[in-house]
Order: C-alpha cells, then sequence, then structure tokens
C-alpha cells in the first residue's frame, strides 16, 4: 500500500510545530543562563543572547560547591536507580513464575502504592531516618526509594511475554532459578529495565520536595536544591543563575542518555517492548 | 550479569565512600570541643544567602567556643515551618531559628523555645540590658505574641514601599514624586492608562496578607480586634473595594502571581509597584528606566499603618549549653557591623536603631542606596503583622487568602465576602 | 502411599513458594518500613484532630471524614484531579499513542531527528519548567504574550483565570513528560513483527484500521504501562507546577487531591484532615485499580 504523500506532509508540518513548542523553551533556558539578569528582563525576545556572559556561572560556582553537589546527585540517582531495579526485577519473577498464597492481594497492595500521596510517607519516613541518624546524609534521601512499585509493574507486563514453555524447559533441565534468571529472562526483558531504568533515573534526578527535609548543609545537597538557592518569592528569583543550575542539572542525564543512546535504541528495536 | 554485578558493587562502594565522608551535622560538639549549633533561615541567594554564609563565616573564625551550621530552607518561612515540624516530630531542634511575623502565634503555641532574656539574665550578666539599650519598645513589641510574651527579637524588618517608574509617569505628565495617596495612586493610573496604555498599578499578591493588611488598616480598619477578626468593618471593606475597583472595573491595575507582577514592573508594562523593599535590590540592579521607592501611600486624611514584614530570631536549642550558644551567636548578629552587611545584603531595614546613623554602620551606604530611605522613614508607622491566635490561625490567614482570590476575580462582593469570611475566622477562633 | 507423594508433592511446591517469598522479601521490607507503615498510621491519624507537634491528639472519629466528604471543596478538587487525568491522558497517552504509530510506519524521513528532539524536555525538572513557562507565559510580559501583540492578540491571564490555569499546568508537565511515553510506545510499536503489518498493507488495509487492528491490540501492555504512568503523572507530577505556580490558586482552581493533602498537611498543618484526604485518594484510586485489573488487563495481549 502506498502512502499518501500529502498525508505524510501534513504528518511533516505537525511534527516540526510539536518540536519547535517543545524544543524553543529548552533554547530559551540555556539561552537564559547565558545572559546578565538585566538583560533577560528587558529583552525577553532575545532567545540567543546579544551580550553572552558566563557570570551566571562564575556566581554559581563562587557560591557553591557545585561538584560536589553534582556528584551527591549522581549517588542518589545511580543508586537508587539500580536498587528499584534490582528489587523490581526479583519480585517480578516472583509474582510471574511463581505461584503461592496471597499473591494476587500482594501484587495489587505493592501496585496500589503508586496512588499513595506524598504526603503520607513523608512525615514517617523523616522520624526513621533521624532515627536512623541518616539526616543530612544522602543516604537518608536514598534508603526510602529502594523498592518502587512502577518498576515491579512494568518488568512483570515485560516477563509475562517470555514463552511460559521456554521456564518450563529450563526447570526440566535443572537450571537453577539465578541462572535462568541470569540467562533467560534478564536479555528478554532487557527493553523493559532499560526503560524503567530511566524514569527512575530521570525522576529521582530532579527530585526535591523529600531532599529538602533530609538534607541541610550545601556540600550534601542534591542539584535541585542548589536551584532551590536562587529561587525567592520575597528578594525575587534570580532567574539567570537558576536557569544557569538548570543547564547544569540538564546537561548529565543528557550526556548519559546520549553516550548510552546507540545501547538503549538498539535494546527497544531488537526485542520492543511489549 | 556479571557485568551488571560489577558496576552494581562499584556504585555501592563509590556511594560509602561518599557517605562516608558525608559530614554529620547536628552532633552537640566537634573535634575541637566546640559546640555545635544549627541556624535555620531562608535566604536564598537573592536575599542575602551570601551574607548569612559570611557571617556565619565570621564568627565561626571569632569564636573559641561555638560553631554554626546554616541551613538554608527554601520557600520562605512556611518552609522553614514544615521542616520545623518535622525536625519536632523527630525530637530534634535547630538551636537558631528566623520566624516569619505571621507564624509567631502558631510557632510560640507549638514549639519549644526560650525567650532571649531568660538566657541572657542566666549566663551572660554582661548582656542584661542588650535588648533594652538597643532597640526601641514599639519594635520588640512586634516579636510578642498575642499573650504578650516576649518570643524572640526582631532581625529582618520591611515594610511595603511603592516603587515608581518616572518615566512612564513623565509621559503621562503626571508628578515625577510619585503619589502620595491611595485616591491619587488611583487618579495617576487612570492618566497612565489612558495617556500611555500602561497598567498603573501592581499590588503584590503573595501568599500572605501582608500588604492587603497595610492597605486596610491604614484605612482605620484592624485585622484583629480582641482575638477576634474584625476586617470587616466599614473602612476595611471600603479598602478592598478600591483595590477590586481598580482592578476588576477600571482594569488600571494588574492581577497576577508575585513573580510575575514584578517582572512586569522591572520591564516597564507597569508604571507603579506596590510590593516589599525586601524586592529593592532586584529592582534597582534590573530596571533600566528612571525607576525609584517612594513611602506607602496613606489614605487622605488618615494615618499610615504598615505591618512589619520579615522575621525574628528565637531560640529553640532545648539544652543549655547550646541555648547559651545561641545567644552568643545572635549578639554577634546584633552587633552594629554585622547589622549594617546584613541590611546590605538583603535589603531590610534594621531592627537595632542605632545602626543607621553609625560610622561603622550604615551611614554612606544610605546615602548610596537612595531607594532604602522611604522604607527607614516609615518605620514610626510600623505595627505588628496580624497573627491569628490559637491553631486554627493559619487556616484563618488561608480563608483570607482565598477571599483575596474571590474578590479579585469579583465574583464576589468585598462588602459580602468580608463578612462571611469574617464570621467564618471567628467561629474557627478560640 | 498416594498420601505420601501427594504430601512430597506439597512439600515441592512450598519449597518453591518459600523461594518465591524469598525474592520478594527486599521489596516487602521497604514496602513495610516506608510505605505500609507510614499509610497505616495515616489511617490511625485520620480519626485524630492534631497538627503534627502538640503533645495531645484529639480523638474526634469520623469527623475529619465528615468534613472532607461534606465540603464543597473537596468535590471541587476531585472535579480538577479527573480534569487533570483526562488531559494527560490525551496529550500524554493518546497523542504520543498516534505520533509513534505515524513516525513508524508513515512517515520514511527525519524519524531519528524527531524521537530525539522529542525526548529531550525530559531531562529538565518540572520545577525549572514552572519558573521557565512562568516567565515565557507572563500573561503580560512575557515573550508569547508579546509576539501576541503584534498579530492583536492578548493571552489570557492564566494564573488567575479558572479553567486556564488547569489547562496550562497540564500542559507544563506534558512539556516534560511526553517524551518519555512517546518512546515507550514507539518502541512497542516497533517491535511489532513487521509481517503482519506489510500483508495488511498489500492487502489495502487502511492506515486507521491497521492502528485499531493490529497496532493498538498488539502493543497494549505497553500501552497499560504508559496509561497507569501517565495516571501517576497527572496525580503526583501536576504537584510541582502547582506548588511552584498556583499554590493550587486561584480558589483552589488548580488543587488536586494531592496537593490538598500537601496543603492540608503542610501549610494549614491539619494533619488529620490530611489524613483523611490521603485515605479517601487512595480508596478512590484503589477502586479505579481495581477495576483495571478485572476489565481491562483481561484485554491485554501477551505473546503466550
Amino acid at each position: 500500500m502506498k502512502i499518501n504523500r500529502r498525508v505524510e506532509n501534513v504528518w511533516h508540518l505537525i511534527f516540526i510545530i510539536t518540536i519547535l513548542i517543545m524544543i524553543l523553551p529548552v533554547i530559551y533556558a540555556i539561552g537564559m543562563s547565558f545572559k546578565p539578569l538585566h538583560d533577560a528582563y528587558n529583552n525577553v525576545l532575545n532567545i540567543i543572547p546579544i551580550h553572552a556572559t558566563l557570570e551566571n556561572y562564575i556566581t554559581l560556582f563562587d557560591t557553591l560547591p557545585i561538584f560536589r553537589i553534582t556528584w551527591n546527585t549522581f549517588i542518589v540517582a545511580t543508586v537508587a536507580t539500580i536498587f528499584k531495579l534490582i528489587t523490581a526485577f526479583l519480585a517480578a519473577y516472583a509474582f510471574v513464575y511463581f505461584s503461592f498464597k496471597g499473591k494476587e492481594i500482594l501484587y495489587f497492595l505493592l501496585i496500589g502504592t503508586i496512588f499513595i500521596p506524598f504526603t503520607v510517607t513523608m512525615i514517617p519516613n523523616y522520624l526513621i531516618i533521624s532515627n536512623l541518624g541518616m539526616l543530612d546524609n544522602v543516604w537518608g534521601v536514598i534508603l526510602p526509594q529502594l523498592a518502587d512499585a512502577v518498576g515491579i509493574f512494568l518488568i512483570r507486563q515485560s516477563m509475562k511475554n517470555i514463552p511460559l514453555s521456554l521456564i518450563e524447559v529450563a526447570r526440566l533441565d535443572n537450571m537453577s532459578h539465578g541462572r535462568i534468571m541470569k540467562d533467560i529472562v534478564l536479555p528478554l526483558v532487557r527493553p523493559a529495565i532499560t526503560s524503567v531504568g530511566i524514569w527512575f533515573f530521570i525522576s529521582t534526578w530532579n527530585e526535591f520536595v523529600w531532599p529538602v527535609l533530609i538534607l541541610k548543609t550545601t556540600e550534601n545537597f542534591t542539584l535541585p536544591l542548589a536551584l532551590q538557592m536562587f529561587i525567592s518569592s520575597e528578594g525575587g528569583t534570580n532567574f539567570t543563575v537558576a536557569m544557569a543550575v538548570s543547564v547544569i542539572t540538564m546537561i548529565i542525564p543528557l550526556i548519559l542518555y546520549l553516550s548510552f543512546q546507540k545501547y538503549i535504541i538498539g535494546t527497544f528495536t531488537s526485542s520492543g517492548i511489549k | 550479569m556479571k557485568r551488571w554485578l560489577q558496576i552494581a558493587l562499584f556504585i555501592i562502594l563509590i556511594s560509602f565512600l561518599a557517605a562516608c565522608n558525608s559530614e554529620a551535622a547536628g552532633n552537640e560538639s566537634n573535634e575541637d570541643g566546640k559546640t555545635v549549633i544549627e541556624y535555620w533561615h531562608v535566604n536564598a541567594e537573592t536575599q542575602g544567602g551570601q551574607t548569612v554564609t559570611e557571617l556565619v563565616e565570621e564568627f565561626n573564625a571569632q569564636s573559641d567556643t561555638v560553631e554554626v551550621v546554616a541551613k538554608y530552607n527554601p520557600d520562605m518561612y512556611k518552609g522553614l515551618m514544615q521542616n520545623m515540624q518535622a525536625e519536632a516530630a523527630a525530637g530534634n531542634s535547630p538551636a537558631v531559628v528566623q520566624i516569619g511575623w505571621a507564624f509567631m502565634d502558631y510557632f510560640s503555641g507549638n514549639f519549644e523555645y526560650t525567650p532571649p532574656q531568660n538566657v541572657i539574665d542566666e549566663h551572660f550578666p554582661d548582656d542584661a540590658t542588650f535588648l533594652e539599650d538597643h532597640f526601641l519598645p514599639n519594635v520588640m513589641d512586634l516579636a510578642k505574641n498575642s499573650d504578650g510574651e516576649q518570643v524572640g527579637v526582631p532581625y529582618s524588618l520591611s515594610t511595603p514601599v511603592l516603587y515608581i517608574n518616572k518615566d512612564i509617569l513623565r509621559e503621562a505628565g503626571l508628578d515625577t514624586d510619585g503619589p502620595q495617596t491611595w485616591e491619587e495612586v488611583k487618579e495617576f493610573s487612570e492618566v497612565i492608562k489612558e495617556e500611555t496604555g500602561n497598567y498603573g498599578l501592581y499590588f503584590q499578591e503573595p501568599a500572605d496578607n501582608w500588604a492587603t493588611q497595610a492597605l486596610l488598616e491604614s484605612n482605620g480598619a484592624s485585622f484583629i480586634k480582641d482575638g477576634q477578626a474584625a476586617f470587616a468593618s466599614e473602612e476595611g471593606i471600603e479598602a478592598y473595594q478600591f483595590l477590586t475597583d481598580m482592578i476588576v472595573e477600571d482594569e488600571t491595575a494588574l492581577h497576577i502571581g508575585w513573580d510575575q507582577g514584578v517582572q512586569s514592573f522591572i520591564d516597564g508594562s507597569v508604571a507603579m509597584a506596590y510590593t516589599t523593599i525586601a524586592q529593592r535590590s532586584n529592582i534597582q540592579d534590573n530596571a533600566q528606566f528612571d525607576v525609584a521607592a517612594v513611602e506607602s501611600p496613606a489614605w487622605e486624611g488618615k494615618e499610615v499603618k504598615l505591618p512589619a514584614g520579615g522575621a525574628m530570631l528565637a531560640i529553640t536549642a532545648q539544652e543549655e549549653e547550646e541555648q547559651k550558644a545561641a545567644w552568643e551567636f545572635m549578639s554577634y548578629l546584633y552587633s552594629v557591623e554585622a547589622m549594617a552587611e546584613w541590611t546590605k545584603g538583603t535589603g531590610y531595614v534594621p531592627p537595632r536603631h542605632d545602626v543607621s546613623e553609625a560610622e561603622n554602620g550604615l551611614n554612606t551606604y544610605l546615602e548610596e542606596n537612595e531607594m532604602m530611605t522611604p522604607a527607614i522613614n516609615q518605620m514610626d508607622g510600623v505595627v505588628p503583622w496580624a497573627s491569628f491566635p490559637g491553631n486554627a490561625g493559619l487556616q484563618a490567614e488561608q480563608m483570607l487568602l482565598d477571599l483575596r482570590e474571590q474578590l479579585l476575580e469579583g465574583s464576589i462582593s468585598p462588602e459580602e465576602g468580608l463578612k462571611t469570611t469574617q464570621d467564618e475566622i471567628n467561629a474557627l477562633l478560640p | 502411599m498416594s498420601s505420601l507423594t501427594a504430601a512430597k508433592g506439597k512439600l515441592h511446591i512450598n519449597r518453591e513458594n518459600a523461594f518465591g517469598y524469598l525474592l520478594l522479601i527486599p521489596s516487602i521490607i521497604i514496602f513495610a518500613v516506608f510505605t505500609f507503615w507510614p499509610f497505616i498510621y495515616t489511617i490511625y491519624l485520620s480519626f485524630f484532630e492534631w497538627n503534627m507537634i502538640s503533645p495531645t491528639k484529639e480523638f474526634v472519629g469520623l469527623k475529619n471524614y465528615t468534613e472532607v466528604l461534606s465540603d464543597p471543596k473537596t468535590y471541587r478538587i476531585l472535579g480538577n484531579t479527573f480534569l487533570y487525568i483526562i488531559l494527560l491522558l490525551i496529550i500524554n497517552c493518546v497523542i504520543p499513542y498516534i505520533f509513534a504509530f505515524v513516525i513508524d510506519l508513515v512517515l520514511r524521513k527525519y524519524k531519528n531527528f524527531y524521537k530525539g528532539a522529542l525526548f529531550l524536555p525530559a531531562f529538565i525538572s518540572l520545577v525549572v519548567g514552572s519558573i521557565l513557562f512562568t516567565w515565557i507565559l507572563n500573561p503580560v510580559s512575557g515573550p508569547v504574550a508579546i509576539l501576541f501583540n503584534w498579530f492583536g492578540l492578548e493571552i489570557p491571564n492564566w494564573t488567575k483565570a479558572e479553567g486556564w490555569i488547569i489547562v496550562v499546568l497540564s500542559l507544563i508537565t506534558s512539556w516534560k513528560v511526553f517524551g518519555y511515553n512517546f518512546i515507550l510506545l514507539y518502541a512497542s510499536i516497533n517491535g511489532i513483527s513487521r509481517e503482519i503489518i506489510e500483508a495488511a498493507r498489500m492487502d489495502n488495509v487502511s492506515l486507521v484500521r491497521i492502528f485499531f487492528q493490529i497496532i493498538l491490540p498488539m502493543s497494549s501492555a505497553t500501552g497499560i504501562y504508559v496509561f497507569i504512568i501517565t495516571i501517576v503523572q497527572s496525580l503526583q507530577y501536576v504537584f510541582t507546577p502547582v506548588k511552584v505556580i498556583s499554590q493550587g490558586g486561584p480558589d483552589y482552581a488548580s488543587s488536586n487531591l494531592i496537593y490538598h493533602a500537601y496543603h492540608e498537611a503542610f501549610v494549614v498543618y491539619r494533619t488529620g484532615h490530611s489524613a483523611a484526604i490521603s485515605i479517601v485518594t487512595m480508596a478512590l484510586f484503589l477502586l479505579l485499580l481495581f477495576l483495571e485489573f478485572r476489565y481491562v488487563e483481561r484485554g491485554v495481549y501477551y505473546e503466550n
């Protein structure tokens, strides 16, 4: 069947408009981070700065230990993501390949946690972290985030797609569960793990409500907290420095994504997540 | 799998290393035997954050006994209160905190604190008359709760001023000294809209009722009378009607969020902005027109009454050692030099009466920054920020905010709205 | 004899099951400590009037619930909550589905560029997105307002206008999450066996029919994931722009149930009230989840 040229062109137009809407604010933010603040206020239409300056970045590096902060953020996001994936993989495996008492209810309960407002968990979790002596410590931020229902949900769905016969044959060959996981299941659910992993990484990387409560000294801050230091209702927001923080915050996940892009896209297209 | 495992192990290793070298704050004393205390503040980098860091560093360098760790709390006094709640629930507390005036009653009713004078009397006989000597009684009164107890010591003081864009006023053929009364503000705005097409006024709309209180009480209304809400008096309704008329009827005033309103003033879309003196450096540094600040307008023939904005410092340290350390730190912050630094960094009005004139204080600074002058001049008219008593106090404040949204949308008349809300609030209050 | 084998069989199953439980232990511990226990505690708190720090909690029975359920604000906010969900489902589930389908099967050029460009905003935090759009969409001074002005148009005063505020906050949230949902759906559609699609094309089956009869059913497992995650986004992610831009205003017009629970707990410190809102929210969504399990999950396509 031939696809109508005209239809195709209309779609190109739609995509280009959508992409402009999505990309322009990003370029605007980057442009702002190189503008003096008064210029940002008075020439809002200039996306590309006329008098480009590094002033905002210099202010940022002068006032905050930004390398340290970036490192903290990296630790939080990486450790939380890896643990969430491990716990979710194990749990999904149990839900798919074992039948035990209360399985359905347990699954339902775990998935139900997706809808628990974080206000419910905030204070009790704070008390636990405080009792563990983990306040003002990146581990205090990480600890409650070692498991996640969204991960269990997606990985379980992906596992259900693996033909059961494959696992049965392996069991008949007396293959251990450890080896089944490693050699059969893991490679097949890699796309699901990758996609939910990206989700986890980006969300923990940008999280701010919980770390605000736990972290106190600037040396232990994460990047979203650094951003908060330039936002103030009463004194006014230093918009351009805030955008410089944003650019730094955005750049690292972006670099990570681009360097793994081949691998990620490869994972997706070789098997697809279904 | 093996590779994954290796990566995982590697990450775990480095994160443990990271965790080990992250400092644990909140210890009672550090290796030099200094008492370590926490100081909680709300000063973002645009609002004196750098000054806080410098003052704390200077203090730590000169003190042999105390080490202060400063913690920044985002989202102003509300955000600090939220963090205090969590900390108190966990049984901890910082030593020195900034408490916004609106939270005065809630704070004093729910948190453990020690009045500063008690700490002074116990440990610092030399400072016995420090507060009396250096603070005016009406300023100290700002930090008293509704039971009349001295909860803390005023630290950051702000008042609302009227910022004016002289270029627009000139273009509209108006007096570039700006309006003196609210009636004039309205007339000015009409002329500005007619002549230049710009908005006349932006009246700040943050998540509090500070500026509204200034408007209503200057007209002779009072927010709270004998522990009851009393804003729905004739004067109160008249004042609110004035504001809603400008926004809804005349469309000469802008109804918009705080950040956006200030943005629109700085880029020259609005001729006058009624907002806090704490915005001074933001406005002064970024406006590219002939900008000035004038004193808060009065109502024709009436006296200006301005609620103090800002915060006090309160001592929440539980142990004696820490309380002692807390005052040592506070007395440093209240020294003339530190106060002067504080004013320069934040734009707040110094609460100590002798700082403005002192040679080592703000003398030359004020000459160079004319925009500070109106805020300092109008300190005589300062009244306490209305803080509703009891546990429902914050809820009452919220109801007034909800009312503001309804009124400025024009969905309800000021008379009806103020009366209903007043009754609802009084039903809540003890 | 037969009872022995039966016992043995049972034993075998039990050992197997024990391993199943073992695999669940890490997740269960984390959830038990950091989610279930706080949740049970919240149920308990919902029967008290308390502000989290005062030494006395006053037992009020069901008062918090009756107050929440009789407050017209609650229904207003409930309505907003569903409005957010519907808007985000359209923008972040339906549209990316169509986009993914078009990029995979209709377009021949620039596919990679589109994919990359749509994903880019996913890396920006919503806090940044919120302050950025507050600036860009300032109805008087923002660049968009100025551009509109050139054409004699005005943009609505969206931060203060009921209705508009929800639309704009939804768009800001979508700006960030759109790309992620899109990439997932694209990967899923791209993974569908080409032979079936080609065969359908040979038979001159229309694109619309291909979409509904082949693509949609065969990618439905990812579809469900994106569906669920979009609901999560419209509940939990919307919180950030609400908090940064509107604080639920004007007069609760942009508040959703999650933000309202936050507002009650951390702005006016009515812990019991907030707990009751959280429990009602939970109950409502568990019911929806249950229905999803009963009726939707059944129709999901799994390869075996």
